[in-house]
C-alpha cells in the first residue's frame, strides 16, 4: 500500500502527482504486482482531494498498463517498473559527464539547467500538461 | 436520475433594496458527481445563486433546474449550509441532530451525523450557543451530511475552520462524494482553499458567470504569455495584458500556436481567476454551456 | 463516480413527516410551551378556588356583616378582606385573558417567526425535508392547538363562576356582562382574540423578517384591532328602538348575538392575516406546497 503526499504549491496537477508517486513506488519496489492500490475513498480521506482526481490518476495508470481495476475489488498492480540499475552503463556515462562538467567549472544549478534543457529537447513534456 | 446536478438558463434575481440585480443572465450546467468551486469577489452573487438552487429564493428571471426538477421538488434530496451556519442556540448538539432526524424522517443517517460530530470531540450535551464558529460549522455539516443529500450546497463552509478541522471536514466531504457520488458546490472567495478538492469551477463577477467548466479544461484553455512590449497578441483572446518596461505579460486564451515571439506558460488556477477579476470586461468562457447547447 | 460502496443505510427510525415536524416545534419552543401551560394552570386554579372556598368565604363575611338583610346599608359597599381576596383573584384571571392577545402577538412576531427568519434557522428548516408552506402551517397549527383548549378552559370556568355567583359579582364587584374583559371572558371572543393575535404576529414576522420590529408591529396591530373592536362593539347588533348604540343599552339577551358577530369579524381578520402570510412566503420562495 502506498500513501500519497499532495503538494498543492508544486504547480504539478494533483492527478499527475499521484501517477508519479505510484510509479516511484513501483520503481522502488514499494508496490509489486498483485498489490492493491488504496481506494479513492481511502486516498480522499487522507488527503482531502477530489475523488475524481484519484480516479483520473488510476485511469491514467491503467491506460499505461501498470494497474488494472477489478470490479468490486479495487485497483491492482499489474507489473513493476524496471529502472536502470545503479551499475548500468548509462549511469556510468552520466557520472563521467558530471565529473567533466565540474572540471569545466559549472555550478550545480548550471548542470541542472543544462540537463533539463537536454531532457526537454529529447523527451516530450510530462503528460501532466495535457 | 439525471446526469445534470444543476442547470441554469437566463437565471436572474433582483432584490428590491438593491440597485442592480444580484444575478443576471446566468447560464451554466454542472454535471452530477462533480465537486464545484463557486468563487468570485464579495457581492458577486454566490450566496444568491446557492439560495436559488436550494429553493430558498425564487428567481426573478430565467430558470434553475436541480437534480432534474425544480429546487422545491428536490428539497429532500439536497442540503444547503448557509454562510452564517444558522442553528438554534438553545438546543444542545444532540438536540440539533435530533432536529435533523425529525425534519428528515425519510433520509436521516444518524450514524453519519454523529461520527462527524464525534470527530470534532464535541460533547453532545453542549448548547449550540456555547460552541466556537468552527464547531458550529462542524455541527451544520453533520446535519447536512446526515440527510444523505444528492446535492450539497455549501456557502463559505471553511471560513471559520482551523487548518486541521478544514482538512478533516474537506476529507469527510470528499469521502462522502467518493462513496455516494454526491455533487458538491462550495463557495469561497479564497480560490486556493478550493483548488485541491474541486474539479469544476464557476466564477461569478457582478452577478454574471465569468468562467464555468471542468477545472482542467479551463486551465488548459488559458496561457500566461510573456513577450516584448508591442508584440501582437492578435489571434488570441486576451483576458488581461500588462506592460512593465519592455516586458509584456498577458493572460490569453490561445486561438492557435503562440509562435516564436511569445513565451507561453501554464497558469495556476489562482492566476486565471485573478486575471478575470482584474478585467471585468474580459469575455466569459463557459465550457459547460457550450456542451449543453450541442 | 464508479467507486460506490454499497453500504446498508443506517436504520432510520420511522417518524412520519408531520409528527417529526410537530415534535421538533414543541422542543424548539419548549419555554413558551411551559409558560403557557403554567399560565393556564394558574388561571384555572384561581377560578376553581374562587368558585369554591373563595366565594363561600366572601358570602360568609357578607352575611356576617348583616348585609343580606335587604335594608340598604352603606357599610355593605365596603367589603371585607375575604371579598377582597375573591375579587383580586377574579381580576387577575380577567387580566390574564386581557393580556393574552398582546403576549401571543409579541411571541408569534418575535420568537416564533421573526427571530427564525432573522437568524436563518427558518431557512435551515426549509432546506431539510420541510417546505416553507408546511413549516408555516406547523408554526400556526401547534400554537393554535395549544391556545384554543387552554383559553376555552379558562373561559368556561369564568363563565361558570359568572353564572353561579352572579349575585356576588354584580352586587359587590359592580361588574356588568358588557364590561370590557368580562364580555370577552364569558364567551368565545377571548379565544378568537388569541388566534387573531397569533395570525397577526405570524404575518408581521413573515413580512418584517426581524424579531424586534416584528414584535413591535404585531403588538401595535393587535392593540389597534382591540381598540377598534371596543368602539365598534355596541353597533354590532341593533339596540332596542329609540336607544343610543351604547353597550349598557343592550339587553343581556344580546350577549350571544354581539359575541358571535364580533367573533366572526376577529376570525376573518385572523384568516386574512394567515392567508397573506402564506402568500408572502410563497412569493418569496416560490416553493410548491
Amino acid at each position: 500500500m502506498v500513501e500519497y503526499r499532495i503538494d498543492r504549491r508544486s504547480g504539478v496537477a494533483t492527478y499527475v502527482q499521484i501517477v508519479q508517486q505510484t510509479k516511484q513506488a513501483l520503481r522502488l519496489g514499494l508496490l509489486e504486482p498483485g498489490d492493491r492500490l488504496p481506494t479513492a475513498r481511502e486516498v480522499v480521506e487522507a488527503t482531502a482531494i477530489n475523488p475524481n482526481t484519484v480516479l483520473k490518476a488510476y485511469r491514467e495508470l491503467e491506460r499505461e498498463g501498470l494497474v488494472e481495476a477489478r470490479r468490486g475489488l479495487g485497483t491492482f498492480v499489474r507489473k513493476s517498473l524496471s529502472t536502470a540499475p545503479a551499475d548500468s552503463p548509462l549511469r556510468a556515462e552520466l557520472d563521467a559527464w558530471a565529473v567533466r562538467a565540474r572540471e569545466a567549472g559549472l555550478e550545480r544549478e548550471d548542470v541542472a539547467a543544462l540537463f533539463t534543457s537536454v531532457l526537454d529537447a529529447h523527451f516530450a513534456e510530462s503528460k501532466g500538461d495535457a | 436520475m439525471t446526469d445534470t446536478a444543476i442547470e441554469a438558463a437566463g437565471l436572474g434575481r433582483r432584490f428590491r433594496r438593491r440597485r442592480g440585480p444580484a444575478l443576471d443572465g446566468c447560464a451554466f450546467r454542472l454535471p452530477a458527481g462533480s465537486v464545484c468551486a463557486l468563487t468570485g469577489p464579495n457581492g458577486a452573487g454566490k450566496s444568491t445563486l446557492l439560495a436559488l438552487a436550494a429553493g430558498l429564493l425564487r428567481p426573478t428571471e430565467g430558470t434553475i433546474t436541480v437534480l432534474g426538477t425544480t429546487p422545491a421538488a428536490a428539497r429532500e434530496r439536497l442540503a444547503h449550509v448557509a454562510q452564517n451556519k444558522p442553528l438554534h442556540p438553545q438546543l444542545t448538539v444532540a438536540g440539533t441532530l435530533r432536529l435533523g432526524r425529525d425534519l428528515n424522517p425519510r433520509r436521516w443517517d444518524a450514524r453519519a451525523a454523529e461520527r462527524i460530530v464525534a470527530e470534532g470531540d464535541l460533547d453532545p450535551d453542549t448548547k449550540i450557543r456555547a460552541l466556537s464558529g468552527g464547531q458550529r460549522t462542524r455541527v451544520a455539516l453533520a446535519l447536512a451530511l446526515g440527510k444523505r443529500p444528492e446535492l450539497l450546497l455549501l456557502d463559505e463552509p471553511m471560513a471559520d475552520l482551523d487548518p486541521l478541522a478544514r482538512h478533516q471536514l474537506t476529507a469527510t466531504l470528499m469521502a462522502d462524494a467518493a462513496d455516494r457520488g454526491t455533487t458538491v458546490v462550495m463557495s469561497s472567495h479564497v480560490v486556493a482553499e478550493l483548488e485541491g478538492s474541486c474539479d469544476h469551477l464557476l466564477l461569478l463577477g457582478s452577478g454574471r458567470v465569468r468562467l464555468a467548466g471542468p477545472l482542467d479544461d479551463l486551465l488548459a484553455a488559458h496561457t500566461l504569455v510573456t513577450g516584448r512590449a508591442g508584440d501582437a497578441l492578435d489571434p488570441h483572446t486576451v483576458v488581461e495584458s500588462r506592460t512593465t518596461g519592455r516586458q509584456l505579460t498577458a493572460m490569453v486564451r490561445p486561438a492557435g500556436p503562440l509562435g516564436d515571439v511569445l513565451q507561453g506558460d501554464r497558469p495556476s488556477l489562482e492566476e486565471v481567476v485573478l486575471a478575470h477579476l482584474r478585467s471585468p470586461d474580459a469575455p466569459p468562457l463557459l465550457l459547460d454551456a457550450r456542451e449543453a447547447a450541442v | 463516480m464508479t467507486t460506490t460502496t454499497t453500504r446498508a443505510r443506517a436504520a432510520v427510525r420511522p417518524v412520519s413527516p408531520p409528527r417529526g415536524l410537530l415534535l421538533a416545534l414543541l422542543r424548539l419552543h419548549r419555554t413558551a410551551l411551559w409558560f403557557w401551560l403554567g399560565l393556564v394552570a394558574v388561571a384555572a386554579a384561581a377560578l376553581l378556588w374562587a368558585l369554591g372556598p373563595g366565594a363561600d368565604a366572601a358570602w360568609a363575611e357578607y352575611r356576617g356583616m348583616g348585609c343580606d338583610g335587604g335594608a340598604p346599608d352603606l357599610g355593605c359597599d365596603l367589603p371585607g378582606p375575604a371579598f377582597f381576596r375573591y375579587e383580586t383573584t377574579v381580576t387577575v384571571v380577567i387580566g390574564i385573558l386581557f393580556l393574552l392577545p398582546t403576549l401571543t402577538a409579541a411571541w408569534a412576531g418575535g420568537s416564533l417567526i421573526g427571530r427564525e427568519l432573522e437568524s436563518g434557522t427558518a431557512q435551515f428548516a426549509w432546506t431539510q425535508s420541510v417546505t416553507p408552506a408546511r413549516w408555516l402551517a406547523a408554526k400556526l397549527a401547534v400554537p393554535a392547538l395549544l391556545l384554543v383548549p387552554g383559553t376555552l378552559a379558562i373561559t368556561l370556568l369564568h363563565r361558570t363562576l359568572w353564572t353561579s355567583d352572579h349575585h356576588l359579582m354584580r352586587v359587590l364587584a359592580w361588574r356588568a356582562w358588557y364590561d370590557d374583559g368580562v364580555f370577552e371572558a364569558n364567551g368565545v371572543l377571548a379565544t378568537a382574540h388569541a388566534l387573531a393575535a397569533l395570525a397577526l404576529g405570524v404575518l408581521s414576522g413573515v413580512l418584517l423578517r426581524r424579531a424586534l420590529p416584528a414584535l413591535g408591529v404585531a403588538v401595535a396591530a393587535m392593540a389597534s384591532l382591540t381598540s377598534v373592536l371596543d368602539d365598534l362593539r355596541p353597533h354590532l347588533w341593533p339596540t332596542p328602538p329609540g336607544t343610543p348604540s351604547l353597550m349598557h343599552k343592550h339587553p343581556a339577551s344580546h350577549f350571544w348575538p354581539l359575541q358571535l358577530v364580533e367573533t366572526g369579524i376577529v376570525m376573518a381578520v385572523a384568516a386574512l392575516a394567515t392567508a397573506t402570510a402564506f402568500l408572502v412566503l410563497r412569493r418569496r420562495t416560490g416553493a410548491a406546497v
